[in-house]
């Protein structure tokens, strides 16, 4: 407590006071040091996910690990082909091959079938993503202004209801919404995926909203109504474009949790609606998981993650704590 | 589609009140807020009673029947209480239980000290700290379940890359480190790929906290020679304290209900040394069919985390007033 | 318990507080006190028992914690 008193004279210089609080140059290189040790050693999964993308699958499963090799492009075109075991003689006889995959596949002694089910999956993931995130924000800016312009009855219990939506375990949810969807003809349809998502999303897209909006003067619009405005003119010519950064953000936060489901993606969809994350694990090759196929697959499905963690980094705290914590 | 008739009622409402006297056009006005209010709030409230309110009623009734989901026409009877009696006195479920809550103290513990610790050290501001942090948050953004199935390679005793470097670190024999194979060590192979994965987490809500206490305390501190060690405990910790609980709380609630990871590392195996509570839920619903005593042990689950989420929302808004 | 002599109450003595059962912080605490009590309960390896009877603990803790978050300060 004695620590509570009000600063005192020998403080009132802004410089000495300053250098009081100021860590020391040494316990600034103690803590970088420590701080990129880490951070190194927390980048070395993610490293490697790449390195094993660009292997050959001989490369991939040696002993030592491989940290020198020749890239190879096969992870890349398994990911992409089915693929079929030929005689020598077979493959001798075929015409030119057209494409590096082609060749790649060829000394393997196969040739491609066809093409793989990973750009569909990934197609599904687009669109349940984008979809959702879409509908998800569209009703949450719509929510979150009511929310934070009007007095609604039990505000803080609808509030708290919403949130708490987004708590429940997944699997305890899947079970009726399972049978829920059976009935209804949904089960391993895109949209029903899509609604799905954007019902647990629009829980975070609201509380995150409702700061935003919150922090945007009501003054604005009163003096825009003032000028003849009606409240859904003044909502959409004044509140949305101040609110853009923040739409943006949450728009970005729903895009990373649709694009990223597991549980009910795995447990939903099997067939046509499959999403990209419970797909992957399920590349195989010949004699166990094919990894430079999965790695190239898993490569393909991070970087776009990667790109909004670097924009969006300066947002992500109010993001992940539900608002609370603003910067 | 639905804000058309309302513009028009609006513009009505607004031509209205142009001809009116002025009272007549407060009331006209606040009329329509709340029209526009409700209207405004009304379809996530549909969207969310739809998929997220009814199918949780249906699964409480589900929960008093006996139902097999695979046997769909099958003469539905009413069980009463028996399926939460079996599912409260089931000693599977009970281990099942235990198992979670080991993963979810080791996983708490070891994320906030090691959060903790990065926070405090990321807060002394080098240069190029902005860097490091955006570097090390990164892997939290990434979806659990394909990264997670990425690290079943890593954890290959012969050719994985962890095994390799522990076995470099150490001098173990790489064939003794069956991380997904051994009943003592599978537990730990999740515990690690969650704490890689999360403590920025952590670490980002602590370094919010560290941020909020004023430099003036320190200042005050330093005044009455208070020792750094002194420092650290009787001001950084307590002031730090909400933000630490929000994130134990929130990492709680989120590792209570953990799947993906799990059923993508392990599946629950070896044998069932690493089924947590969802993966019996998922066997019990989805592989057993016994619909309706999984609802009930589902139920069991949700009431655990709406306690918790409770609490969440009460530390939330305390870390929100400072 | 230091809170209360900084609080402004001290300095109004004329308001006549409410009984602790009545005000929201201490009943918060309890109830918030007795969903810990259930998750122990769930978690613990100890006697079947009190794993059988965690979810009436979580319950009660729950349902206490919604009613007393109504009650004024």
């Amino acid at each position: 407590m004695s620590s509570a008193k009000a600063p005192s004279a020998k403080t009132t210089s802004v410089n000495a006071a300053h250098s009081v609080v100021e860590p020391s140059s040494r316990s600034k290189r103690i803590a970088a040091t420590l701080v990129i040790v880490y951070a190194v050693v927390t980048m070395v999964p993610l490293v490697w996910i790449f390195l094993t993308s660009i292997k050959s699958p001989p490369d991939s499963i040696s002993y030592p690990p491989k940290i020198l090799f020749t890239p190879s492009i096969e992870g890349y075109c398994n990911l992409f082909t089915t693929r079929t075991r030929q005689t020598a003689e077979y493959i001798a006889s075929l015409p030119e091959p057209d494409g590096v995959c082609d060749a790649v596949t060829r000394q393997r002694n196969m040739v491609i079938a066809g093409s793989s089910n990973f750009l569909p999956r990934f197609a599904n993931s687009l669109i349940i993503a984008f979809g959702s995130t879409f509908l998800a924000v569209g009703l949450g800016t719509l929510a979150a202004y009511g929310f934070s312009r009007f007095k609604v009855p039990l505000a803080d219990d609808l509030l708290f209801f919403i949130l708490s939506t987004r708590m429940m375990p997944p699997i305890a949810v899947a079970i009726p919404i399972y049978l829920m969807y059976r009935q209804l003809g949904l089960s391993d349809t895109a949209l029903g995926m899509m609604l799905l998502y954007t019902a647990v999303n629009v829980s975070l897209a609201v509380w995150l909203l409702k700061g935003f909006i919150d922090e945007i003067p009501r003054e604005y619009e009163e003096a825009a109504m003032i000028d003849g405005y009606s409240r859904l003119q003044a909502f959409r010519k004044v509140v949305l474009p101040q609110a853009t950064t923040g739409i943006a953000a949450t728009a970005i936060f729903c895009l990373i949790f649709a694009w990223n489901e597991y549980a009910f993606a795995s447990l939903l969809t099997s067939g046509s609606a499959q999403t990209a994350p419970p797909f992957i694990p399920t590349i195989i090759g010949e004699g166990g998981q094919d990894w430079p196929a999965v790695a190239a697959g898993t490569t393909i499905f991070l970087v776009p993650i990667l790109v909004f963690t670097i924009l969006l980094r300066k947002q992500l705290l109010r993001g992940i704590t539900f608002g609370a914590v603003r910067k | 589609m639905t804000t058309s008739p309302n513009s028009y009622a609006d513009k009505a409402a607004e031509v209205a009140a142009r001809a009116t006297p002025e009272r007549l056009v407060v009331r006209v006005r606040a009329l329509s807020d709340r029209a526009i209010a409700w209207l405004f709030i009304a379809p996530t409230i549909v969207l969310l009673l739809a998929i997220n309110i009814f199918p949780l009623f249906w699964a409480i009734y589900l929960s008093f029947t006996n139902f097999r989901a695979n046997r769909p026409n099958a003469e539905v009877k009413h069980v009463g209480l028996d399926n939460y009696t079996r599912v409260l006195n089931d000693p599977d479920i009970w281990v099942s239980m235990q198992t979670t809550a080991h993963f979810v103290f080791w996983t708490i513990l070891l994320q906030t000290l090691i959060g903790f610790a990065l926070a405090y050290l990321i807060d002394r501001k080098f240069r190029g700290h902005a860097f490091w942090t955006t570097l090390i948050l990164i892997p939290m953004m990434l979806s659990p379940a394909v990264v997670g199935n990425f690290w079943r390679f890593l954890y290959e005793p012969q050719i994985g890359l962890f095994a390799y470097a522990v076995s470099f670190l150490t001098g173990i024999p790489t064939s003794e480190i069956q991380m997904l194979g051994s009943v003592n060590l599978a537990p730990w192979a999740i515990i690690i790929v969650d704490t890689w994965m999360w403590t920025p987490y952590v670490m980002l809500i602590c370094l919010a906290g560290l941020r909020s206490i004023p430099d003036y305390i320190y200042e005050a501190a330093e005044v009455d020679r208070a020792s750094n060690w002194r420092q650290f405990w009787s001001i950084t910790v307590p002031m730090a304290l909400p933000f630490i609980m929000l994130a134990v709380l929130f990492r709680g609630i989120e590792n209570f209900k953990m799947f993906d990871m799990v059923n993508l590392l392990t599946g629950g195996g070896p044998g069932s040394t690493t089924e947590v509570a969802s993966i019996t839920l998922k066997r019990d619903a989805f592989e057993a069919w016994a619909t309706g005593r999984s609802s009930a042990f589902a139920i069991v689950l949700f009431v655990a985390v709406f306690g918790l989420a409770n609490i969440y929302v009460k530390a939330l808004n305390r870390v929100k007033q400072r | 318990m230091t809170d209360q002599s900084l609080t402004p109450h001290s300095l109004t003595p004329a308001k006549p507080r409410r009984p602790f059962f009545l005000r929201r912080g201490p009943m918060e605490a309890v109830a918030v006190t007795v969903i810990a009590l259930g998750f122990l309960m769930l978690f613990q390896p100890f006697l079947l028992v009190l794993y059988t009877y965690s979810l009436v603990t979580l319950l009660a803790g729950t349902f206490m914690f919604m009613i007393v978050s109504k009650f004024p300060e």
